[in-house]
């Protein structure tokens, strides 16, 4: 099979079918222009509940009196636990000073001694942010020698964990049920294009054309047609972000902030959705032949 | 060659070819006659393997049909010229290309794409209008660019199907010439046709398609 007819004949294909080719660039650059609005909305609601998740912490308050050197020990124990992140020491004069910040009043002044314990604040390393990682962790660290108690916001860790959830699940359907429905779409446009293009088919067959040389060219107009789809569908994505970030946040540039990479993405999964649209397409228009 | 034995063919329940036995040999000139509907279309997409028999075998050359895989049909078809009553040209294709189209589907290169087509343009007579559009020549000169299309794989057999039922007597009879020319050189011709006159001024071998069966006949010149 000749490469250099091949694609002389898919981009000729294009031209020969100018409105039905448009149609289909059109419907897949709508297709994946969905697919990247939800996909960035899917994106950033995950980001916003990862950012939550990291502000969650665990105090562990220790017993008293303690020397600096069992301070540094224990703090040697903790940073090595399975799912620690930060480990930050509060001493008894330091959580005095944060008392005064949050009450306003400074705790040696209302109870003439200091009763607050010193602790370390303990962040939980990426993916161990969760509230069954927060609690396996919690239970570790009460056996500590040294470790009074331990506590952190386990109810509102669990929440994000349903939330978390219920967006993941919302996600993966709607996500299934956008790309099916742009498959369909796109296969469906492409082969009213095929089938606009029968006599051509059916004189391959009959000439002795190979299947595969009488596919070929509706295959590579797809991804052709899939890129140019893409590439309309990251432009107008790209307008629609700057367009929002302006009206919504002018002062808060990060907020819709994409990677430029997901917008090469865009026009890859293009590429990838015209060709899975025309070889179903092709598959069920050129028969096989000899029946 | 061809050989038909005890072939039998059915659309759904009804049968449209029934024990048919017959075998063409390379260089033959063949009729095939019968009143529309009566399977002669049938007869030659089973040689061209578009159909396979419901019974019987069908041989063309190396080509079994009952054993032929999908990926040897397309090279069972480069040894044959197809030519149709509906030309099927491509339209928006000059004459030239329309012709170097077989060439490219069958993966010949450049160079030799345009000696085989030209050639095959000046034995149908054709070579001045090579760069016209289908639509800008006779309906008689369309029919000589599916000849010249048909002819250029350098066939063994080239399969008629009523190649002049759109033309007038006297194109009919110009077709009918370059078809014979053709024979005599050396190519296999099998021709359908429901057009008797021009079957009867030909002394050549008829096969007439009749309920189902195909009869080898003996032309009566009055």
């Amino acid at each position: 099979m000749s490469l250099s007819y091949t694609l002389r004949e898919s981009v000729s294909g294009f031209r020969r079918t100018k409105l039905s080719s448009l149609l289909s660039i059109i419907t897949i650059a709508i297709s994946l222009l969905l697919l990247g609005i939800f996909a960035v909305l899917t994106i950033h609601a995950t980001r916003f509940l990862d950012e939550i998740r990291a502000r969650v912490e665990l105090e562990v308050f220790l017993e008293e009196p303690v020397t600096r050197h069992e301070i540094d020990s224990l703090r040697a124990v903790i940073a090595g636990l399975d799912g620690v992140g930060t480990v930050v020491y509060v001493s008894k004069a330091d959580a005095a000073a944060i008392f005064k910040k949050e009450f306003g009043e400074d705790i040696m002044n209302v109870l003439d001694f200091n009763p607050l314990p010193p602790s370390y604040k303990i962040g939980l390393a990426e993916g161990y942010r969760t509230a069954a990682h927060a609690e396996r962790l919690e239970r570790r660290l009460s056996t500590l020698t040294g470790v009074e108690s331990v506590k952190y916001r386990k109810e509102y860790l669990e929440i994000i964990d349903e939330r978390a959830r219920i967006v993941h699940n919302i996600s993966l359907g709607l996500g299934v049920l956008v790309g099916l429905s742009a498959i369909v779409l796109v296969s469906n446009t492409i082969r009213l294009a095929i089938s606009a293009k029968r006599q051509i088919i059916r004189t391959m067959e009959l000439v002795g054309a190979t299947r595969m040389f009488i596919r070929m060219p509706f295959l590579l107009e797809g991804i052709m047609q899939g890129i140019l789809g893409g590439g309309m569908a990251a432009g107008i994505l790209y307008l629609l972000l700057a367009y929002a970030v302006r009206i919504i946040s002018p002062d808060l540039p990060g907020l819709l902030r994409i990677e430029p990479a997901y917008y090469g993405a865009v026009v890859v999964a293009g590429a990838v959705l015209g060709w899975v649209g025309s070889t179903i397409s092709v598959m069920r228009f050129i028969r096989p032949q000899g029946r | 060659m061809i050989r038909f034995t005890d072939v039998g063919f059915r659309y759904g329940a009804h049968a449209v070819l029934e024990n048919v036995s017959f075998e063409i040999k390379p260089g033959d000139f063949v009729f095939l006659v019968g009143q529309t509907g009566s399977g002669k279309s049938t007869l030659l997409k089973l040689m061209y393997m578009d159909l396979k028999p419901t019974s019987g075998t069908v041989v063309v050359g190396k080509y079994i049909s009952s054993s032929i895989s999908k990926n040897a049909t397309p090279h069972l078809r480069r040894t044959l010229g197809i030519i149709f009553q509906d030309y099927r040209l491509f339209d928006d294709r000059t004459v030239y290309e329309n012709v170097a189209f077989t060439l490219h589907v069958t993966g010949v290169k450049g160079n030799e794409i345009k000696k085989r087509v030209l050639q095959s343009l000046a034995s149908v007579g054709l070579s001045h209008q090579r760069n016209k559009l289908p639509a800008e020549i006779s309906g008689g000169e369309q029919q000589r660019v599916v000849i010249a299309r048909a002819l250029v794989n350098n066939p063994h057999f080239l399969l008629a199907d009523e190649p002049t039922g759109n033309l007038d007597p006297t194109t009919s009879r110009d077709i009918l010439q370059l078809l014979k020319d053709i024979n005599t050189r050396g190519t296999a011709v099998v021709m359908a046709t429901h057009n008797y006159e021009l079957v009867r001024r030909m002394n050549e071998r008829i096969l007439q398609v009749r309920e189902g069966k195909v009869y080898d006949v003996e032309l009566r010149t009055s």
